[in-house]
């Protein structure tokens, strides 16, 4: 069978199979998974792989994982060249320059044999819940100057061979964990979701035929190649750049860079080069160049080609480059485990640029979100606990319309529910609300920051803060305003103290921190604003009667 | 005994009455009356009186499913609604669970919430996890939000405070205080209407049953009223979601109950015929004009979901409301017959988006010029062009042969033929996915499985279904034109009531278990008082359980029996098992919890037995020419109605059976045949070809 043989009808039928099977892999993690990461806040990703490593399908999760699957699997395949692979082995690493830049992200690769034939491979990704290190969560930021302080670091091994999971390995890794039965947990979920997957390219294999199914791949490459480029090929030619920075690294510490040149050929290729931003911090917050190209790859998609299914061929024309040595292309064993933070903000850099070439696709900065552990010991049990969060506020106003409130921005988790975290761990969540007044003013309103205000119920804990724009505003675009600052602040009301946005606060029974994310960026000018809009504003309290004049002139 | 029943839809309402003593059941379509529905329901009622010469007052049951309810959440057409919540969290509606339900779209919105900012109101309390009180009610703070719910002129409240599951009495005293100051306001608390946890489903499922109490009161009354007027003696039922029948007294109290009234009458109709076939194992597949739905009925009984969504973008996970109350689990897709079939990256795609009525498909003749899952249906020959709904509405099968030459077949360089055959496929193949979803990868294996299919396209697709998962038989019920309506008929009362607590399955846990059925059966009790004759009821248990630490629940029959000190180890046996059924994977040692407790009351249903459809039928048959892949495309094949079927003692494929309200597609080397009750039996692979 060659690929001009394949009529359009089976192509659809493999290429929608495929889809499904990413998927479906991926609905069984969550629903199988232990960590609140994967089960609540869809930290984990899932694809479908061709014998030679390159990537098919994917499923629609975590596009941080997702944008660096590509290079993992081939990372993978250097140690266990397909000639070393046997039916029932199942591949595991975390390595955050081989990975996806933390060593929370796991990921496993099962490979598919069709009577002794390697046809491909199963993989997933998911965030665990700890992978040991200097704080729980293994996302300690400040203070943390090398990998090897942020936990147990694995290389591509065979977790599984013959369908066995190899018991040693195992101990080793638990043995090295805060929550080893969580962590057991979604080690073996994500097994077994990579062998119901692999059941199921099995059957696609048998049905349609080892020789058609490869010939369809090499067309869903090819025309996804073709339609990248298509698509970038419509945006002018040119540099587009951008810079906007971090606040910090760390108490005390300067401002990080964040600048990009993103250059269309014109003739449907793009380079996003993020070479003139800072160098390496010595702070766990570092970008390996796979995560550089995971959230540059997902900007790029958004604005140019969103709703292709994506894969390897759509990839090729999009090249991520980053000077050696810089924080988006860092030099191992720079730390990283608190890269999480700027996914966010790489696509607020790239938007930046992108405005400029299509205004009708940008927006205004996202309100920056907060990634706050607390960890220690509950009394009322004597166990262990580590309480993740994802705090997500607004984004920025759009071209055609105002920024949606309180949606997650470019990862795509779920929040965690206040009564899931009070149920399982020792905190009274004193509110969570909407901030009025934050959301950047404009002809298109930026959404409102977030505040979560947290009490510890036990004898003492660790908190881990991971937040930003406590210094640098969510941008607005085109004459709109920045979205107000965010703060970090203990004990709010009682002897207030401002915590900064990043590093490790001990706190005990009765502290509260409060969490006040920023507001997002506006579009366009504020005095453009239709009247109906600032009056349901007012109406439904998304802003006081003061900003409505200082910001809009409006005295109704 | 007569008995009627009638299901509103959208387009459609069936009319169906069936006599007990001789079996036979008349069913009758009429177009639905959006504006006044009870008006289109009366005129059917009226007609199907006078056809079979029968007076209202001899009805002894008159049984209903309506979308209405549903409407009004779609349209956003419900009540002027508050919302009481914690101080601290008024935005747990507007927040919401924050994901996006298309991780590359960062332009499309969040579902609208039914209601304002501007409309939530604050009242200061707290209660903790363990449902202790941590912060007495501030009655000063109640009586502030209530003027200020009063101020804006609300119908209806909804009261969502933390924790009101673990303990309802804040909630409890808001709604005295209502009572006291404004006694005719509706109060929805969350507590009675969902009292588990995770507060943005509970809260907004309250908010949704707030929402619709005026609209489906108003609805209701009027109905009751109408249907009294007429000379009705009895009382009216109304099917709920999840599948058993209320009172009106219950189903205004609590509307958001019966949002999936008609399709769970459906699968209800598919379960029985199946049982009475000796088909407990069933596969529920109801495809109609723009969607598809698919449930599953394991040993006589629908699988029964904790949560839904209401008001889906594209039919997408995650983009519409959750309900969090039990609702017969059905999976819907946007494929059906008006489902647009257009060629993108050189694939044929299929749905979700749909040609509706209106302009419908291309073969209407109403100005659609966009092919649909009809339009190739009728080239392929599966659908006469001149008996479509009986012959009411001629098709145009040339215009339909013109636009999938244009849009598929050029673009692809296929022929007509080959360029329908290529969309039924591929809708056939969406569905496939849809079905694995429901079977293989929720531990059913289609080969204990029997298909039920009906909706008007249902049949059409069918077959082909069966054959790519493996399901053995599909049954094409008598009326399957008007399924629900004959679903409702053999519905029984039911109750479900449900409580959340986490609670590990130790030995110890017998009483904490044996305490939250005791609060359920209160419960029970006294909504089954509002339904009337309580004799014979038989209850039973279920349970939402996981591994200790794991966020989703598998759902899990609860052995009958006293709850004593071996109930917590049988309950746990019974997850290990339902876990690896579904997940393929058990760990016995890993410890167990359960989460949301639930107690089923139903009420047997004084129904015949005794069904006989499409009575006095005349035989027809004939031939036309329909594709068959297996047959390298068009070929002459015979068409048959079922009386033609039911005489000839079956037959095999490739065949037509075709009714006025159904048409079913048997493939080459299927067996087709009629059972004594009028249904069709196709067995997959069993006729000699």
């Amino acid at each position: 069978m060659t690929r001009d043989e394949i009529d359009p009808i089976t192509l659809t039928v493999i290429w929608k199979g495929l889809l499904s099977i990413a998927e479906e892999l991926g609905v069984t993690l969550r629903h199988t998974a232990f960590s609140e990461g994967v089960r609540e806040g869809d930290d984990f990703s899932t694809a479908v792989f061709d014998a030679q490593g390159r990537m098919i399908a994917q499923g629609p999760f975590s596009p941080g994982h997702l944008g660096s699957f590509p290079y993992v699997v081939q990372a993978a395949l250097d140690y266990f060249p397909a000639e070393s692979l046997s039916p029932g082995d199942d591949i595991l690493l975390n390595d955050s320059q081989l990975g996806s830049g933390h060593f929370p992200d796991t990921f496993q690769i099962l490979p598919v044999f069709l009577a002794e034939r390697l046809i491909g491979f199963v993989c997933n990704s998911a965030h665990q819940a700890d992978m040991g290190g200097a704080a729980p969560g293994s996302q300690k930021v400040h203070g943390v100057t090398e990998a090897f302080q942020e936990g147990l670091r694995i290389l591509p091994i065979r977790f599984v061979r013959g369908g066995e999971v190899d018991e040693d390995i195992l101990r080793l890794v638990l043995g090295n964990v805060r929550l080893p039965d969580k962590v057991r947990g979604d080690l073996m979920a994500q097994h077994s979701a990579n062998r119901a997957a692999a059941v199921r390219l099995e059957q696609l294999f048998r049905d349609h035929g080892v020789d058609t199914v490869e010939a369809a791949y090499e067309i869903i490459l090819d025309r996804s190649e073709a339609s990248m480029r298509e698509a970038l090929a419509k945006v002018p030619a040119g540099t587009y750049g951008f810079e906007d920075y971090m606040d910090d690294y760390g108490p005390d510490t300067e401002p990080i860079r964040m600048a990009v040149d993103v250059t269309f050929d014109g003739e449907g290729g793009v380079i996003v080069d993020f070479s003139r931003s800072s160098d390496q911090v010595p702070a766990a917050i570092n970008s390996y160049l796979n995560y550089t190209r995971a959230y540059s790859v997902f900007a790029i998609k958004v604005f140019c080609d969103a709703l292709w299914p994506q894969n390897a061929g759509n990839m090729r024309p999009i090249k991520v480059v980053a000077r050696e040595g810089s924080f988006f292309n860092p030099r191992f064993p720079a730390p990283s485990g608190g890269r999480a933070v700027l996914q966010v903000r790489m696509f607020d850099a790239i938007n930046g640029a992108l405005a400029k070439a299509m205004p009708e696709r940008a927006m205004g900065a996202f309100s920056h979100w907060s990634n706050p552990n607390i960890g220690g010991v509950d009394d009322r049990t004597g166990q262990p606990f580590i309480m993740y969060d994802a705090i997500m506020a607004g984004y920025g106003g759009r071209a055609s319309g105002d920024g949606p409130e309180a949606l997650c921005p470019v990862m795509n988790c779920s929040n965690i529910p206040v009564e899931v975290h009070e149920t399982h761990n020792p905190v009274l969540i004193q509110r969570l609300e909407l901030i009025p007044d934050t959301g950047g003013a404009g002809r298109y309103r930026g959404g409102c920051g977030l505040r979560k205000d947290v009490e510890l119920r036990t004898e003492s804990a660790t908190l881990s803060l991971l937040g930003d724009r406590h210094d640098f505003y969510p941008y607005g675009l085109f004459g709109g305003a920045p979205g107000a600052p965010a703060e970090t602040v203990l004990n709010p009301g009682r002897n207030a103290r401002a915590l900064p946005s990043k590093g490790l606060v001990p706190i005990a029974r009765g502290d509260v921190v409060s969490l006040r994310l920023s507001g997002a960026g506006g579009y366009g000018p504020p005095g453009e604003r239709e009247a109906e809009a600032i009056r349901a504003d007012l109406r439904d309290g998304y802003i006081s009667a003061e900003a409505a004049r200082r910001d809009y002139g409006f005295d109704d | 005994m007569l008995r009627i029943a009638f299901d509103i839809g959208g387009t459609f309402t069936d009319c169906v009455l069936h006599d007990g003593d001789s079996g036979r059941v008349r069913a009758l379509k009429i177009s639905s009356t959006p504006g006044d529905p009870a008006e289109g329901v009366l005129a059917g009622l009226a007609a199907l009186f006078s056809e079979n010469a029968i007076d209202a007052a001899e009805v002894t049951a008159i049984l209903h499913a309506t979308t209405v309810a549903t409407n009004a959440v779609i349209e956003r057409k419900g009540a002027a609604t508050a919302l009481l919540t914690t101080k601290g969290f008024r935005d747990i509606l507007i927040i919401g669970r924050q994901k996006r339900y298309e991780t590359y779209d960062l332009y499309a919105d969040k579902p609208t919430p039914l209601i304002n900012r501007g409309n939530i109101f604050e009242v200061a309390e707290r209660t903790g996890a363990d449902g202790a009180v941590l912060e007495a009610l501030d009655m000063a703070s109640v009586d502030a939000a209530i003027d200020a719910v009063l101020a804006a002129g609300a119908e209806s409240v909804a009261v969502a405070l933390l924790h009101a599951y673990a303990n309802p009495g804040h909630e409890g005293a808001i709604a005295a205080r209502f009572r006291d100051r404004a006694p005719d306001l509706p109060v929805s608390l969350s507590s009675d209407i969902s009292p588990k946890y995770r507060e943005y489903e509970r809260t907004n499922t309250t908010v949704v049953n707030a929402y619709l109490r005026p609209v489906v009161e108003r609805y209701l009354g009027h109905l009751q009223t109408a249907l009294k007027e007429r000379g009705f003696k009895r009382e009216l039922s109304v099917m709920q979601s999840n599948g058993g029948m209320v009172s009106p007294a219950l189903a205004r109290r609590y509307p958001v109950r019966i949002l999936e009234s008609g399709p769970a009458a459906g699968v209800l109709m598919a379960s029985q015929i199946g049982q009475a076939l000796g088909a407990d194992h069933v596969i529920t597949f109801d495809m109609g004009g723009t969607t598809a739905k698919l449930g599953a009925v394991d040993g006589g009984t629908p699988a029964v979901a904790p949560v839904f969504e209401v008001d889906h973008v594209r039919y997408r996970k995650g983009s519409g409301l959750p309900v969090s109350v039990p609702a017969i689990e059905l999976l819907e897709i946007g494929a059906g017959g008006g489902s647009i079939a257009a060629v993108e990256m050189g694939m044929i795609g299929v749905g979700p988006e749909s040609a509706g009525a209106e302009p419908g498909p291309i073969c209407y003749g109403q100005g659609g010029d966009r092919p649909t899952v009809t339009d190739a249906n009728l080239v392929l020959g599966y659908i006469d062009p001149d008996y479509f709904n009986g012959g009411a509405l001629p098709l145009d099968g040339d215009g339909a042969a013109a636009g999938i030459a244009e849009r598929i077949g050029r673009p692809l360089d296929l022929s007509a033929g080959e360029a329908a055959w290529g969309v039924h496929l591929v809708a056939t193949s969406n569905m496939e996915h849809a079905m694995r979803l429901v079977s293989v990868e929720r531990g059913r294996d289609p080969r204990r499985y029997a298909l039920v299919a009906f909706g008007g396209a249902g049949p059409l697709h069918a077959a082909r279904l069966a054959r790519s998962i493996g399901v053995p038989r599909v049954i094409v019920p008598a009326a399957a034109g008007v399924g629900s309506a004959v679903g409702l008929l053999r519905a029984e009362p039911r109750i479900d009531v449900g409580a959340t607590r986490v609670l590990g399955l130790d030995d110890g846990a017998a009483p904490t278990i044996a305490e939250v059925y005791d609060g359920l059966w209160q419960r029970a009790e006294a909504e089954l008082a509002q339904i009337g004759d309580a004799a014979g009821v038989r209850w039973s248990r279920y349970a939402q359980m996981r591994y200790a630490g794991q966020g989703f629940e598998v759902h899990v029959d609860l052995p009958d029996g006293p709850v004593d000190g071996a109930f917590p180890a049988l309950a746990a046996a019974a997850f290990h098992d339902a876990y690896e059924r579904q997940h393929r994977y058990r760990d016995d040692r890993a410890a167990v919890e359960g989460v949301d407790w639930t107690l089923v009351a139903s009420l047997p249903n004084p129904q015949a037995d005794h069904w006989l459809f499409g009575a006095g039928e005349v035989a027809r048959r004939g031939r036309r020419s329909a594709w068959f892949p297996e047959r390298d495309g068009y070929v002459e094949v015979p068409v048959r109605n079922r009386a033609a079927l039911a005489a000839d003692g079956g037959g095999v494929g490739p065949l037509i059976v075709e009714d006025p309200d159904c048409t079913a597609i048997v493939l080459p080397g299927d067996r087709a045949a009629i059972d004594g009750a009028g249904h069709l039996i196709i067995d997959i692979g069993q006729g000699d070809d």
